[in-house]
This record gives structure tokens, sequence and C-alpha cells, in this order.
């Protein structure tokens, strides 16, 4: 093999991909806690809702699980369009990664939800508390605690592999960024190489910042790697 | 007049009646023990008084006042005059130990905090775990989670303590440092009312003993007279069983 590697082109572009970077952040962010917001209703209604509402959502935790991240967002992208309904790329990816996401976590939160010692909230009650009280101060920090290293895992998922798929549909993430730009001069190679490295890095930072949050939050004993 | 009576109360889960008709009394400072078989109906006994389950017939009097299970604020009152320890200590395991103790006092009864927490202090002190003030439940023992649970009982202040079966989920070796602590607090006159299957603690702690089975009341007195020479056949069967000697 005799290629020679040349990342000159690639460092000139670093802002691109910096920029890239940011957006891929920045909807792995909302997806994710759009999706949350998802998950902690829909698995509210899975626990104690009436069972045409189970169904419904069990339906959908089925529909959006087992089909790729990547059909489901050209349906937003493409699929729509036939009907007139035209969002951009990157509207189109938040909300396909957010239902998606909103499946997975509805999954997460549900476990959560059956974790619930019933013992505990009985000591919170004869101590006077509330339902409520029970909720607050026994619960809600109870399910926080044993979903958070599924919940941290799965932000990972969504921000480095959920996103990257927006390159397909022309939103330039990360992923997107770096095929646009090489593009120009065919250096994929090298453009790739240093996109991986940024992954690493962002996943990095991403899995640091969860790792403390949770410790200091939640007293989880997370390992970053 | 006795400050807690208990009479012919009887309780069910769903179509099976687990109480069928209890009578028994505890004065102030007194220390009374329910035994007797599993099933019998100690522990629902302990439950129904705090308002975990409630009487589907019978009256439960504190200090002469008949309580109404049905109506919330009876049930918060009775709750503030009585506090239980369980079998499985249910402490709040996202919780510390100082914070598992004050937690109830502060938020629920809105009680001073810095008064409260040197409550804890003291109380901690005395089930000799001072220097665990900042531990969570799951780095300690059993016996040191169920003396924790004992402080957070005692830091509400009650009026009667109940312990259900505190010893029944210790290792064997870790049972006598829970027993110290509940040995002392007879000493200082807490009224408490003790489900046990620790038949020796029983004898030297209780000043009485009601012996329970299949939901009702089969023979109760001073520990030497019922433990050694019970009158009924079902005493005399069960303690034939239980007591080596």
């Amino acid at each position: 093999m005799n290629y020679t590697f040349q990342f000159g082109v690639v460092w000139r572009d670093f802002p691109y991909l910096l920029d890239g970077a940011l957006l891929t952040f920045q909807i792995g962010l909302l997806a994710f806690w759009g999706g949350a917001l998802i998950g902690l209703v829909l698995a509210a209604f899975k626990t104690f809702g009436p069972r045409p509402v189970r169904w419904l959502v069990d339906a959908y935790v089925v529909f959006l699980t087992n089909t790729p991240a990547l059909i489901q967002i050209y349906f937003l992208y493409y699929g729509l369009a036939e009907f007139r309904i035209r969002w951009s790329g990157e509207f189109c990816l938040l909300l396909g990664l957010t239902l998606n996401a909103g499946a997975y976590l509805t999954m997460i939160m549900r476990a959560g939800f059956l974790s619930v010692r019933r013992t505990e909230m009985e000591a919170g009650e004869v101590m006077g508390m509330s339902r409520l009280q029970q909720v607050r101060y026994v619960v809600a920090p109870h399910i926080a605690k044993t979903i958070y290293p599924a919940l941290a895992n799965f932000f990972i998922v969504i921000l480095v592999m959920g996103t990257s798929v927006g390159a397909i549909i022309g939103v330039n993430e990360l992923t997107g960024q770096a095929i646009t730009r090489a593009s120009f001069n065919y250096r994929w190679l090298e453009y790739f190489t240093v996109v991986a490295g940024m992954y690493v890095v962002l996943t990095f930072i991403a899995s640091i910042g969860l790792a403390l949050f949770g410790r200091w939050a939640f007293r989880v004993k997370a390992r970053v790697f | 007049m006795p400050h807690l009576e208990v009479s012919d109360v009887r309780a069910r889960y769903g179509s099976l009646e687990v109480l069928s008709g209890v009578s028994f009394t505890v004065d102030r400072g007194e220390v009374v023990a329910l035994v007797g078989p599993s099933g019998s109906g100690k522990s629902t006994v302990l439950r129904l008084l705090v308002g975990l389950l409630p009487p589907s017939g019978g009256t439960v009097r504190v200090a002469g006042e008949p309580v109404d299970y049905r109506r919330a604020a009876m049930v918060r009152a009775v709750r503030d005059r009585m506090a239980i320890v369980f079998q499985q200590y249910n402490l709040f395991q996202n919780m510390d130990v100082l914070k598992n103790v004050t937690l109830a006092p502060v938020r629920i009864k809105g009680r001073d905090r810095r008064e409260v927490e040197d409550l804890a202090r003291r109380l901690l002190d005395r089930v000799g775990l001072g220097d665990k003030l900042h531990a969570y439940p799951d780095e300690l023992s059993g016996g040191q989670q169920q003396r924790v649970a004992i402080a957070r009982a005692l830091a509400m202040q009650p009026e009667i303590l109940l312990l259900d079966e505190v010893t029944s989920a210790l290792d064997p070796e870790l049972v006598n440092e829970v027993l110290e602590v509940i040995r002392d607090l007879a000493r200082e006159g807490m009224t408490m009312i003790l489900v046990s299957h620790e038949m020796a603690f029983v004898r030297e702690i209780a000043d009485r003993v009601v012996m329970m089975d299949k939901g009702s009341v089969v023979e109760e007195g001073p520990p030497a007279e019922i433990l050694d020479n019970p009158r009924t056949a079902r005493a005399r069967d069960f303690f034939g069983k239980i007591l080596r000697h």
C-alpha cells in the first residue's frame, strides 16, 4: 500500500468539523431529553394505565425498537414529502431520533417503575408521609438511581450512532460534515480518521460528565470506560 | 386505664380472615411480647395498629380514645404516637444514616432541623452508630441497619414503639447488638410491643406475654407463667417445641 496520508486539508477544515460536532451534540442532547420525557409519560401509562392504553404503548415500543432508526427517519424526510409535508433534514433527524429514543427509554423507565420497593414506601407512610411525599423522597430518587446507568449508556448510543444517520439525509452533523468536506478533495481516510477521533473525544467528555453527575446526584459508582 | 387497648379486633386480606377477634392491653411503660407460630397474626396486629391494614371490626383505644382508622386525620394522629421497626429495616436506601433519621421529623413534622439533628446524633450514639452518620444503608451490616431503623423510629418520639421481629433477618452474631439496644430502652421505661421468636429475650424483657394462634389470642400472662406453665394445650405444644430445655 503506498497511500500517503495528508492531514493538512483536514486541519484546514477543522472548524467545519467542530461545527459538525457541536450539531451532533445538540441533536443528541435534545433527542435524549425529548425521548426521556416521552419515556417517562409512556412508562407511567404502561404501569398504571388501563389495558387499551397499555396496548398502545406496547405497539409504539415494539414498532419503534424493531425497525431501524434510519427507516424511521426516511419516513419523516422522504415519506411525508409525498404528502407535501417538507421538513428540514435537521428537524426530521431530531424528531426521528426523539421518537426512537422515546421507545427505548420507555422500556428503561418501566424497569425503574417496577423496581420500587413497597416496603420503603410503607416505612415512609408510617412516619406520616403522604403518597406524594413518598414519591418525592423515596420513589423518585430510587428510580433515578436505578435507571441512571442505563440512561447514561443510551445517551452515548444516541449521540454517536443515532445522530450519524443524519449524514444520509444531508444533515451536516459530524459525519455529514466530514462527507461534505471530503467530497472536495477525496481525502476520505484522513477525514474519517480525524472524525473517529472526534467521536471518541465527544463520547469521552460526555461519559465523564455523566459519571460525575451520577456520582454527585445519585451515588452511582460508574466507570467512565 | 391502659395506654393502648385492643379489643376484639378483626382484619382480613380479601376473603381470608387473618385476625379473628384479638384483645389485649398495654400499660404505659410496659413491654408486651406477642409470640406464636408463623402466620398467627402477630405482625398483622402491629401493621394494623399503625394503619397499614384497616381493621374490619373491633376497637383500638389509645389513651382511652377510640381510633377510627377510616379517617386519615386519625391515622396520622396514631402514627404520631406509635412508631414501628420492621423485620427488614426498610431504611431509605438513597439517604445516609443521618438523613434517614431526620427526614420525617424535619420534613413531615416540621420540627427544627438543628434540634432534630442533635437528637438524631444522640440517638445514633446511643445505638452505637455515632461514627456512621454519613454512611449509606448498603454500607452497613444488617445489625447496624436495624439499629439505625430503631434510632429512626425513636426520632419520631413515639409513645409506643412497635418492634416487628426485628432480629429475624439478622445473622446470629448480630442479634445481640440489637437486643442490647432494646434492653436499654426497656430499662428506661419505653412502652413497647415486641413480636419476637427469641424466647430467652422475651422471658428477660417482657412484662407480659401474649400468645397468639390462628388470628386470635390463646393465652396471656407474665413470661414466667406463660412460658413455663402454659394453661392451654395449644400454648404447651408451641412452647414445648421451641424451648429446648
